[in-house]
């Protein structure tokens, strides 16, 4: 694994290719767009989706927590898919994954699936807050916006980068997107898609090249 | 037996005769045979099929027929009620044909006093006659294998087929080799089992393979029927010319030719009283009939066009416009070419390739219509090389090379649809179901371990999902019986997926007044903002906004911006084509310049000569140019462009594994280009057996892994098999959270099932249908024996040009990710850049 790192207002965040972002001074790992239930919302509309989404993106989630050695983790938002996802068996492997994570405090911003799939069951144990949650100079949110009261660090997009090359090479991946009041973090869950963004010139993007976090101009 | 007399007083009242073949075939039914008839178009294939049933009817109830001459019967309603039940299914490819076909039929019905019921039922059809058909079908429906599918899926499907006699499947050709025709085949084995004893008779062009077409229409096995193949009038004599550009260009536009050949387009249409004007993509119909309205405004009015994505109003009123002479002029694609029936046109012209010798025989047909006359049809190159394919197509008239349709093999997808299709339409049991679909063509070698897994997917979702009880689309009822669907919102689901089957999520584009225009495929809308003009249905529009479905436009004030471009459009060269091209450019090489298209040519083909090479046929030409974009390897194998497709993936494959390097691929007709930032090894790779026909079961598969084909080819499958839904109308949350795309199903698949059948089924497709893989073998045989002549040209000659400016790429690379990117840069918003 091969991370990298960008300072934004005078605090240091590292970026991780398993697609989330760390911050070292408060030992916070940042996920934006988990979905947990959306294989199960389409099973429950009788789309075979093959099951294992959830357990890889939790698997994901306990190898970040030990890499980083996080204390928490906020979720940016759409937490769970939709309320036809709260299936027994997603939640029952999101409750075991919390016992086994009992000392870990997880905080979700509400986001636009959140307000339909309902707040995250009590056992869960997770806090739930409307965005934007202001700690230090970040404001944590889902809708990436401007925002007076931090530097808005989201989720929402399923951001993806194009790159050209010569020999009419192009390539799409997803990305960490660092504009200047926004940042926006790729989506973390496994059944979710992505979406071109257009930066601006001056905005920083990091591509996620397999195992390795590359920043891209 | 009836008797023909009642057919041949109406023909005779008409001042006709029967042909031979007409009367073969009505004895024929009337004896119970079932068959195919082959024939041009408008040579009476119609009324040799429909006048068997009527004549049945007839004299199994003589008492009921009408007399002409008694005062009009009662009431609209009565007369529904009291008409006999559905006995004719006339199935047609496109539901633009339908309303035409329908007055066809109806000709016969209303002079000989048979006092049936005919009406239509297709994607067109209104929601109240829907109803009314709803609770009674007429005594013959016309139909498209669509809507014929959501009628078998009806609860009631046992009863509603229960007196039919006769299934006609209209333009057979059409549908055969295609995942339509599957379907159809589907259609007909449960009509079959539905209905003891129901005839089928296909109308079909003149194929390579009617044998194989006769099959696949009549089943195989014990379950088959005997087939007796009709074959009608003897094709006219048929005269295919060009219009030579004036003045052709050596360079450096490589023979582009756009609108450019518009004045002699206009005269040629002038020469004449109607004409159509074909061309080969519903964008070129939008292109041309602009260009045309332009070059003469006192046209407007009396000059239209006709696609498939046209609202079906104006279709009708072009169909009646040329029916009654007063449309001079109608711009259309294969929509035109097949059955509507009208009277011959003068001219008959083909913009761009002909690709095929079948199609163009096709369209030459639709002038100088009566049996017997000469048919003619002008080409009109919009690339000067085209000229040499239609060169090539006259030989191939003249040889009398028909190409053959190749069929569909068992693909799941359409199974795992019709499954569910006949799980609703009244349910099933396996083994009889089994042993009906065994009785198709496409899947007579349905093996054991699909059959249990298609009833396994569409049950339990799969393996991978055993134990999911959130998940269920087919059930077994509780007497343990019958397999059925019992969930109202899988039924609504499933039959909006069924008229899917052929294409992209479409949208419908309306002005905010109200007239509905058409459709067009929603990747291109979702590339408009509002504001944004095009062009569709010939006519200038703004974008405004999407809602509900639609695309709601206004008038434009002139003609700018966009033309819609609808997937899949782009038809391959024939195989039979593509010899004949070759043999042409031999010749040219040889410095014979027969005719007046290979003398027009002659100084491109002559700069192709100076600057590199006109290969002959034992020659395979590889150019190698350098330019700003990197190194251009140009590979001219002429076999078409899905062999090439496959071609290209190999020969990138089989090189990049000597050293790492990245390919960017194009493929036309005539050739492939392989480009990457660095020179390739190609003297190593010749050396290490690039074109040698051996190791093709473990290469081709490998190369096809490295490109993204399978997982483009899957975007149909996940539609058929109902694993992504077009949009639904009316949708609510609920619908966009279901959202997905087959590209990210596809990554989950691979993921978490790898032994869904279904990617199996993508993979087996690329390799059969996209690259014809039993062509690419022999292409592979012919290339290892033909002689490499490979040249550096400093810029790039005539032949490899289309190819440079093509867009549509593949990728092949062996470098890892991290060193791709590491070489590219970000792509900047538009207005930076």
């Amino acid at each position: 694994m091969s991370d990298e790192r960008i300072s934004v207002r005078g605090e240091e965040l590292v970026l991780l290719p398993e697609r989330a972002a760390y911050w070292p001074a408060r030992t916070t790992l940042l996920v934006a767009d988990a979905h947990f239930g959306k294989a199960a919302t389409f099973r429950a509309a009788a789309i075979p989706v093959p099951a294992g989404t959830t357990d890889a993106t939790l698997g994901r989630l306990d190898a970040l927590v030990d890499r980083t050695g996080a204390t928490r983790v906020v979720f940016l938002g759409d937490f769970l898919h939709a309320r036809e996802g709260r299936a027994p068996a997603t939640i029952r492997a999101l409750a075991e994954w919390r016992g086994r994570r009992a000392a870990l405090r997880v905080t979700l911003v509400r986001g636009n699936h959140d307000r339909h799939a309902g707040d995250p069951p009590r056992e869960l144990a997770i806090e739930c807050v409307d965005a934007p949650a202001i700690e230090g100079p970040f404001a944590f949110v889902h809708h990436p916006a401007a925002l007076p009261e931090g530097y808005a660090i989201a989720g929402h997009l399923h951001p993806a980068a194009t790159l050209v090359g010569r020999g009419r090479q192009a390539e799409r991946l997803p990305c960490f997107w660092f504009g200047a009041g926004c940042a926006v973090l790729p989506a973390f869950g496994e059944f979710t898609g992505m979406a071109s963004v257009e930066p601006s010139a001056g905005d920083r993007v990091f591509v996620i090249a397999d195992d390795r976090v590359i920043e891209v101009r | 037996m009836a008797s023909l007399g009642r057919a041949e007083r109406w023909f005779a009242a008409r001042g006709w005769r029967p042909f031979e073949f007409q009367r073969e075939v009505w004895s024929a039914y009337l004896a119970g045979e079932s068959g195919l008839i082959h024939a041009a178009t408008g040579t009476g294939k119609t009324y040799a099929a429909w006048w068997g049933p009527l004549l049945e009817w007839a004299a199994e109830h003589p008492e009921e027929i009408l007399d002409l001459d008694a005062p009009a019967p009662k009431g609209r309603n009565a007369r529904r009620a009291a008409a006999a039940p559905l006995r004719v299914l006339w199935v047609t490819p496109l539901r633009a044909l339908a309303a035409d076909t329908e007055e066809a039929l109806r000709a016969p019905l209303v002079s000989s006093g048979i006092p049936w019921t005919l009406e239509s039922r297709t994607g067109d059809t209104t929601p109240a006659q829907r109803a009314r058909q709803g609770r009674r079908l007429p005594t013959a429906l016309v139909t498209t294998p669509e809507s014929l599918s959501l009628l078998l899926s009806r609860g009631d499907a046992p009863e509603l087929f229960a007196d039919l006699r006769l299934v006609v499947v209209d333009e057979w050709h059409e549908l055969l080799g295609t995942k339509r025709g599957v379907q159809m085949e589907l259609a007909l084995a449960r009509l079959r089992a539905l209905r003891r004893g129901v005839r089928t008779w296909g109308l079909s062009a003149t194929i390579g393979n009617l044998d194989e077409a006769a099959e696949a229409l009549l089943g195989v096995g014990e379950r088959a029927m005997p087939a007796r193949i009709v074959r009608g009038v003897e094709p006219k004599e048929v005269v295919v010319d060009s219009l030579i550009p004036p003045v052709v260009e050596r360079f450096p536009w490589a023979g582009h030719l756009g609108t450019q050949m518009l004045p002699q387009v206009v005269a040629a249409i002038e020469e004449g009283d109607s004409a159509i004007v074909f061309t080969n993509t519903r964008s070129q119909t939008e292109i041309w009939y602009q260009a045309i309205l332009a070059a003469r405004p006192d046209w407007a009015g009396r000059i239209a066009l006709h696609h498939g994505s046209l609202d079906r109003r104006q279709r009708e009123w072009v169909e009646q416009g040329l029916r009654t002479g007063e449309l001079r002029c109608v711009v259309a694609t294969s929509s035109l070419d097949l059955g509507v029936d009208f009277s011959p046109v003068d001219r008959v012209l083909q913009i761009g390739s002909p690709k095929g010798v079948a199609r163009l025989l096709q369209r030459a047909g639709r002038s100088g219509h009566r049996p017997g006359a000469t048919s003619r049809v002008t080409c009109v190159p919009t690339n000067v090389l085209e000229l040499v394919e239609v060169a090539a197509a006259r030989d191939g008239i003249g040889m009398g090379a028909i190409e053959s349709r190749p069929l569909v093999e068992r693909p799941l997808d359409v199974l795992v649809q019709h499954v569910v299709t006949v799980a609703l339409g009244g349910g099933f049991r396996p083994n009889e179901l089994l042993a009906e679909v065994r009785s198709t063509r496409a899947y007579a070698d349905l093996r054991d371990d699909e059959w249990r897994w298609t009833l396994d997917f569409v049950t339990n979702g799969g393996e991978a999902l055993r134990g999911y009880p959130e998940y269920s689309r087919v059930v077994t009822e509780a007497d343990g019986g019958r397999w059925i669907v019992d969930d109202a919102g899988v039924a609504r689901r499933h039959r909006q997926s069924i008229g899917t089957i052929v294409s992209d999520a479409q949208i419908a584009v309306q002005y905010l007044r109200g007239g509905a225009l058409g459709s067009v495929e929603e990747s291109f809308i979702a590339r408009l903002k509002p504001g944004d003009r095009f062009t569709f249905a010939g006519r200038p529009l703004e974008f405004v906004r999407v809602r509900d479905m639609k695309a709601w436009v206004r008038k434009a004030p002139n003609v700018k911006g966009a033309i819609p471009r609808w997937m899949g459009s782009r038809l391959p060269l024939s195989r039979t084509l593509a010899e004949r091209l070759r043999a042409r450019l031999d010749e040219a090489s040889r410095g014979i310049f027969r005719d007046a298209e290979m003398q027009a040519v002659r100084p491109v083909l002559e700069v192709q000569a100076k600057w590199s090479r006109i290969p002959r046929a034992d020659e395979l030409l590889i150019e190698r140019v350098k330019s700003r974009e990197g190194f251009h390897l140009f590979v001219f194998p002429f076999e078409g462009r899905l062999v090439h497709e496959g071609l290209a993936a190999l020969l990138a494959y089989r090189i990049a594994r000597l050293r790492p390097i990245t390919f960017s691929l194009a493929a036309n007709d005539w050739g492939i280009e392989l480009l990457a930032p660095e020179e390739a090894p190609l003297e190593d790779a010749l050396a290490a057996g690039l074109l040698a026909p051996t190791n093709l079961v473990e290469d081709v598969p490998a190369s096809l892994n490295a490109t993204e084909m399978a997982k483009r080819q899957f975007r149909e499958i996940a539609r058929v098999s109902g694993l992504v839904f077009p949009g639904l109308p009316r949708s609510g949350k609920t619908a966009r959270q279901l959202q997905v795309s087959s590209g990210l199903f596809f990554d989950v698949l691979q993921r978490y099932d790898p032994r869904n059948l279904l990617l199996t089924q993508a993979h087996r497709e690329v390799l059969e249908r996209q690259l014809e893989s039993s062509r690419l073998g022999r292409t592979l045989e012919r290339l290892a024996a033909a002689r490499v002549v490979v040249t550096t040209p400093k810029r790039t000659p005539p032949l490899a040009f289309p190819l440079l400016v093509d867009r549509a790429r593949e990728r092949v690379s062996s470098e890892t990710l991290a060193e791709r990117i590491g070489k590219m840069q970000l792509a900047l918003e538009r207005a930076a850049g």
